[in-house]
């Protein structure tokens, strides 16, 4: 896998598309070398049989006497040939395709993997899943569909055109200019026709998809608040505009492969009018004659994919043109060159922090200071949009400060790595994501190596553990899409099992007890306890019991600290 | 045979392919037109081989000059023209054979999905939804567009040819008669298993794309935990697996192609070999010899290239699975009322004796009575799994009570025609869905004829929404996305209580968030739910003890049934569960 980081704006797509194939070159020219013998044979096996009756009629009407055995063993031996030469094809062909595939999502992940979360924040959740995949699977077109079939039909084609030199110059131009009308011009024109449409579709198709996934979420809304039917008119019009770019490209599919057939045929028939001159001449006999002509009639078949095999690249290019600009974004933060070392102990420094996200006009933090000294707690209040959470996301490094500076113990956070620094942190927020697998799984993302007895104790110093274990496979219970079999209350305190399991120095609480009832809630804040016990902490709360917690309380508005308060004034709030 | 999975396996592909045929007679002129044209061109190309035999019978033999053979190439460039066109032609038919396949039977999906409803909806993964109606609707077209006609094309032409090439040579045509039904039958040989791997591997495919995809989503908490490395090498040991699955399928599934071509090629030898040979001892004529030549690899071009659409008929079997099965789930109710309800004011809403219970299981609500007078706000209180949201799917009529009526002024709501009913119940529900597109649009989902301008800003003003939606860079031309990013949780209530507003509907029916916002946004929304209570007949899910001192009255659910009910001094009074409760919210700070 190329690691080279090419962060210019506009990478071609297809070079792209050939650096991330670079791996596996190797199968893609067995590919391309097999599909090339297959069409060669076939060539060969057609010739070979015309002109093989051909001769054989002269000699029975003749009686000239005729060595049949090579010409009749090489027709089976071509037949089975191809037949075997197709089967490799397929597979080889196959192969490198699920290859580039592992290779491709691999590479999609890591290079996804540094603009997370912050470059990735404007894509919708479900749209951008959706387009991914979609992309992705396009992608296969590009070397099943594209480069096989473009690389074999060169291949051949300059191999039948010396065969054909040989014979005569006059009928191997004149199957040169035909290969190249079906193979190139109408190829060309097919794709350029192509192009717009290929775009529409799948355009309309992200749209439709987008409209079907709202439409099921929100049928109560529509159907209390909505006119079902303009939704449905909405639907029906979505559905033209996808079927519309779609009979624009059938049409161009059934023009270009009916006017395929026809130059081909004209091809073939312009040869055997040249070769019946040269017969009457005496520069070819009879059979050779008719060798020709099945030639010129079998050589089309190299170049019989290109059309769609080039319309295909327009549906790819744009897959390939998506993928690039999602991965092609600036991270938001730059890793330093020579990291520092992991600092020792944890003060916490924000020192005239500002930010603005980009294409913001208001800032989301400005002039932002506050210590913290190890093992104290610091909570943040403050109005949705104040910037409560935009000192989280500069304190785990996933955004970086415009100016101003933020230091970890003595060392500033520009110098630490990303990775050193969320490995000092611990984060429990509102949204607790279980991945789709068993709970222990889940758990030991925290800490791969943890015995069971530490997983044991952090889930009951979260509380969970009964609860765990009351399910009937324990541990091993699959999460299942969205957790649907646990409750706000286990999640979150899964959350912060996983939490106490990473055992970090720092504890950063997002919001940790939202939506939660007083019982549970009181269940988790006890967790949450334990968790924050002689660890630094930032807690962003509304709620008196975890504020209580805190040694210090700032209170954000508008991107500034509008009044900081020591703990005996929250009583007062 | 014996294995029962792999009988039913078989059953159900049956079934499949049977729904799928059953679709297609909707569409029967265009797929006949488009078989008929494939005939036609069948029937051209005979007549070209004919006429090229007699050019090279001609020349290559005869050594006759090219002007005897004028008249053949003419009528060969004619028939040339004429293929193209009706290639072009078929081609088009089926394509608007299947684009009407597709049409109908989205609409017909999402017609049933609205049948079904917000009871169905509210379990169902959307995304997979979407994957169904437009990925799977479109992985059927290959089936009827691809496979059927060409199916039918692979007897028609091959038979044809047939009959022409038996009364030019004999052993020719028994040669490729006896190959041709094999061809069919090792492909339903292999076919069968393939079938059976096919589907094992469609379902890895699934998971393997549902694992990449979530640790998509989930790429945050992997970067938390330091582990988006590790997890990045998983999944290309993932894919790396599948591919050797894959492959696996793969070598046998090719195999019944391999197989058609390998009959097909070695029978095509077979001819050239015999004819040569009969040629040499002059059994035939040259012109039948290599008329039949021409027409053999013609003879197996459609039976070899239905391989190809035995896959696309693998996947439309793949994909169709679902669709029918969504297309089979019945709706849990049938609405039946159609009086047309009139409402002046604000009614009074009944539950008089309310049963209710999912089938077959037991009752969430049991002999519910409860009276909401007129314009009064009533909060409904009580653990998770009392009923509470039981009781507002019913009063929406999203569900139909077991047992018992709710009316309305005295009409039953079974009587009332659903849409009538709708026109007059706004909702507030815990997470509002935004849909794409601009919040103008996301207040007003149903624009009002008149007045909309002025509506549209008054209720937004009155959800506290107005000041957030100025500042937004587009005002109420800003487009939200359909899971309303962008906007904060506190934005996304203000904005569903402005479609509220908008809708000015006499009857609101609010399910509280649980989940408690910053203490501006609370405010605002507090105060715009007060606002909008006013004048309506409101109930709430409640969780807020605001929002619960405030209302006319206080039920209190437990088990499906109304343990306490009263107002909020009273309550307090009686010193029952509610005052429990209420003392348990005030140590939480709630």
């Amino acid at each position: 896998m190329s690691r080279k980081q090419n962060h210019s704006p506009k990478q071609n797509e297809l070079r792209w598309l050939y650096e991330i194939s670079r791996p596996y070159l190797g199968w893609m020219l067995a590919g391309v070398l097999l599909a090339s013998t297959v069409i060669l044979a076939n060539v060969a096996l057609l010739s070979v049989s015309g002109w093989f009756i051909t001769a054989m009629a002269i000699s029975g009407l003749t009686g000239a006497v005729i060595n049949y055995f090579t010409p009749a063993a090489a027709i089976r031996g071509l037949a089975i040939l191809r037949t075997v030469g197709r089967y490799l094809e397929r597979l080889i062909t196959h192969e490198a395709t699920f290859r580039l595939l592992a290779g491709l999502r691999q590479w999609f992940f890591e290079r996804l993997e540094p603009l997370a979360p912050a470059r990735l924040q404007y894509y919708q959740g479900g749209d951008l899943l959706s387009r991914i995949r979609a992309d992705i699977d396009s992608l296969e077109n590009a070397y099943l569909r594209i480069v096989t079939p473009t690389l074999a039909a060169l291949l051949s084609t300059v191999l039948m055109i010396l065969f054909l030199l040989w014979w005569s110059p006059a009928i191997a131009l004149t199957n040169l200019i035909g290969l190249m009308i079906v193979g190139l011009i109408l190829p060309w024109l097919a794709l350029h026709l192509g192009m717009n449409s290929g775009k529409q579709i799948v355009e309309a198709r992200a749209a439709l998809r987008q409209r079907t996934s709202e439409t099921v979420r929100g049928l109560a809304e529509i159907t209390l608040y909505g006119d079902p039917q303009q939704r449905m008119d909405t639907i029906h019009e979505e559905n033209s505009a996808l079927i519309l770019p779609q009979r624009q490209q059938n049409r161009i599919d059934a023009g270009s492969t009916a006017l395929t057939g026809l130059f081909s045929q004209l091809t073939w028939l312009s040869m055997i009018v040249i070769a019946i001159g040269l017969v009457q001449s005496g520069m070819l006999n009879g059979p050779e004659l008719v060798m020709l002509a099945f030639f010129g009639m079998a050589s089309f078949e190299a170049v019989a994919a290109l059309p769609i095999a080039f319309r295909a690249l327009g549906e790819t290019r744009s897959a390939a043109r998506r993928i690039l600009d999602l991965v092609d974004a600036e991270p938001a933060v730059i890793e330093p060159i020579n990291p520092a070392a992991a600092p020792q102990h944890f003060d916490i420094r924000f020192d005239g922090v500002c930010l603005t996200y980009p294409g913001n006009k208001q800032p989301a933090l400005s002039d932002v200071t506050f210590h913290l000294k190890q093992g104290q707690k610091l909570a943040i209040r403050g109005a949705s949009g104040s910037g409560k959470s935009s000192l989280t996301q500069l304190l785990l490094k996933f955004w970086a400060p415009d100016s101003g500076q933020i230091t970890i113990g003595d060392t500033n956070l520009n110098d630490l790595s990303g990775d050193t620094v969320r490995a000092l942190c611990a984060v429990v927020s509102q949204q607790v994501h279980l991945f789709n697998t068993t709970l222990a799984a889940n758990l030991y993302l925290a800490k791969p190596d943890a015995t069971e007895e530490e997983l044991l104790n952090a889930c009951r110093a979260a509380a969970i553990l009964d609860d765990i274990l009351a399910l009937p496979d324990g541990f091993e219970t699959e999460v299942g899409e969205a957790a649907a079999r646990l409750s706000g209350g286990q999640i979150r305190r899964i959350g912060i099992a996983r939490a106490l399991l990473k055992d970090a120095p720092i504890v950063i609480l997002d919001e940790p007890t939202e939506g939660l009832d007083a019982a549970t809630e009181r269940e988790v804040t006890h967790a949450l306890e334990r968790l924050l016990s002689g660890r630094t902490a930032l807690i962003i709360t509304h709620r008196p019991h975890l504020l209580t917690l805190a040694d210090q309380i700032i209170l954000m508005d508008a991107g500034r600290v509008s009044d900081t308060r020591r703990n005996t004034d929250v009583i007062n709030i | 045979m014996a294995n029962p999975a792999a009988m039913q396996d078989k059953e159900q592909t049956r079934q499949l392919d049977r729904w799928l045929r059953s679709q297609a007679k909707t569409v029967k002129r265009p797929l006949n037109t488009a078989v008929m044209l494939g005939s036609v061109n069948g029937f051209l190309l005979i007549a070209q081989c004919w006429m090229l035999a007699q050019v090279l019978n001609a020349t290559a033999i005869g050594h006759q000059p090219i002007t005897t053979v004028w008249g053949y190439l003419a009528g060969m460039i004619g028939l040339f023209l004429l293929r193209a066109g009706v290639n072009y032609g078929s081609q088009r038919f089926t394509f608007e054979a299947g684009a009407r396949l597709r049409t109908e039977l989205r609409a017909r999906l999402f017609d049933h999905i609205h049948t079904l409803g917000p009871a169905w909806s509210r379990n169902q993964r959307s995304g997979a939804r979407a994957t169904e109606v437009v990925d799977g609707v479109e992985a059927l077209d290959k089936y009827f567009s691809l496979y059927l006609p060409q199916m039918q094309l692979a007897i028609i032409i091959p038979a044809a040819i047939l009959i022409f090439v038996f009364p030019f040579d004999w052993i020719s045509g028994l040669v490729l008669a006896i190959t041709a039904p094999l061809l069919p039958v090792f492909m339903i040989i292999i076919g069968n298993q393939t079938e059976k791997l096919n589907r094992a591997q469609w379902r890895s495919l699934s998971r393997m794309g549902a694992h990449f995809f979530d640790m998509i989503e989930g790429l945050t908490t992997l970067k938390l935990f330091n582990a988006a490395q590790r997890e990045a090498r998983f999944i290309g040991q993932i894919a790396e697996d599948y591919r050797l699955q894959t492959m696996k399928v793969l070598r046998v599934a090719f195999l019944s192609s391999m197989v058609l071509e390998f009959l097909a090629a070695i029978s095509i030898a077979m001819v050239a070999v015999y004819v040569g040979f009969r040629l040499m001892y002059g059994d035939i004529h040259y012109l039948n010899g290599i008329f039949v030549l021409l027409l053999a690899p013609e003879f197996y071009l459609p039976l070899r290239s239905m391989g190809t659409q035995f896959h696309a008929r693998m996947d439309a079997l793949g994909a169709v699975e679902p669709i029918i099965e969504l297309l089979n789930t019945e709706p849990s109710t049938q609405p039946t009322g159609a009086i047309e309800l009139q409402l002046e004011h604000a009614p009074q809403i009944t539950f008089s004796h309310l049963d209710f219970a999912y089938p077959n299981r037991d009752a969430v609500i049991r002999g519910l009575n409860l009276d909401l007078p007129a314009g009064t706000h009533t909060a409904l209180i009580g653990a998770s799994g009392a009923g509470k949201s039981t009781v507002g799917q019913l009063l929406l009529g999203f569900l139909t009570p077991t047992d018992g009526e709710i009316l309305i002024n005295d009409t039953p709501l079974s009587k009332i025609s659903p849409h009538s009913w709708h026109k007059r119940v706004a909702w507030l529900p815990q997470n509002p869905t935004l849909f794409h597109g601009t919040i103008e649009d996301n207040i007003a989902l149903n624009r009002r004829s008149n007045g909309h301008a002025d509506a549209l800003h008054q209720a937004a003003q009155n959800a506290h929404a107005l000041d957030f939606i100025n500042r937004l860079p587009n005002g109420f031309q800003t487009i939200v996305g359909d899971r309303g990013q962008g906007l904060s949780g506190g934005e996304i209530q203000r904005i569903a209580l402005a479609r509220a507003f908008y809708k000015d509907a006499p009857v609101v029916l609010l399910d509280e968030p649980s989940a408690s916002l910053d203490p501006e946004s609370e405010r605002l929304i507090t105060d715009a739910i007060a606002r909008l209570s006013s004048g309506r007949t409101m109930l709430t899910i409640a969780h807020r003890l605001t929002t619960i001192e405030r209302s006319d009255q206080i039920v209190v659910l437990d088990g499906g049934k109304i343990i306490e009910q009263g107002t909020h001094e009273a309550l307090l009074h009686a010193n029952g569960a509610y005052a429990e409760r209420y003392r348990q919210y005030r140590s939480a700070g709630l």
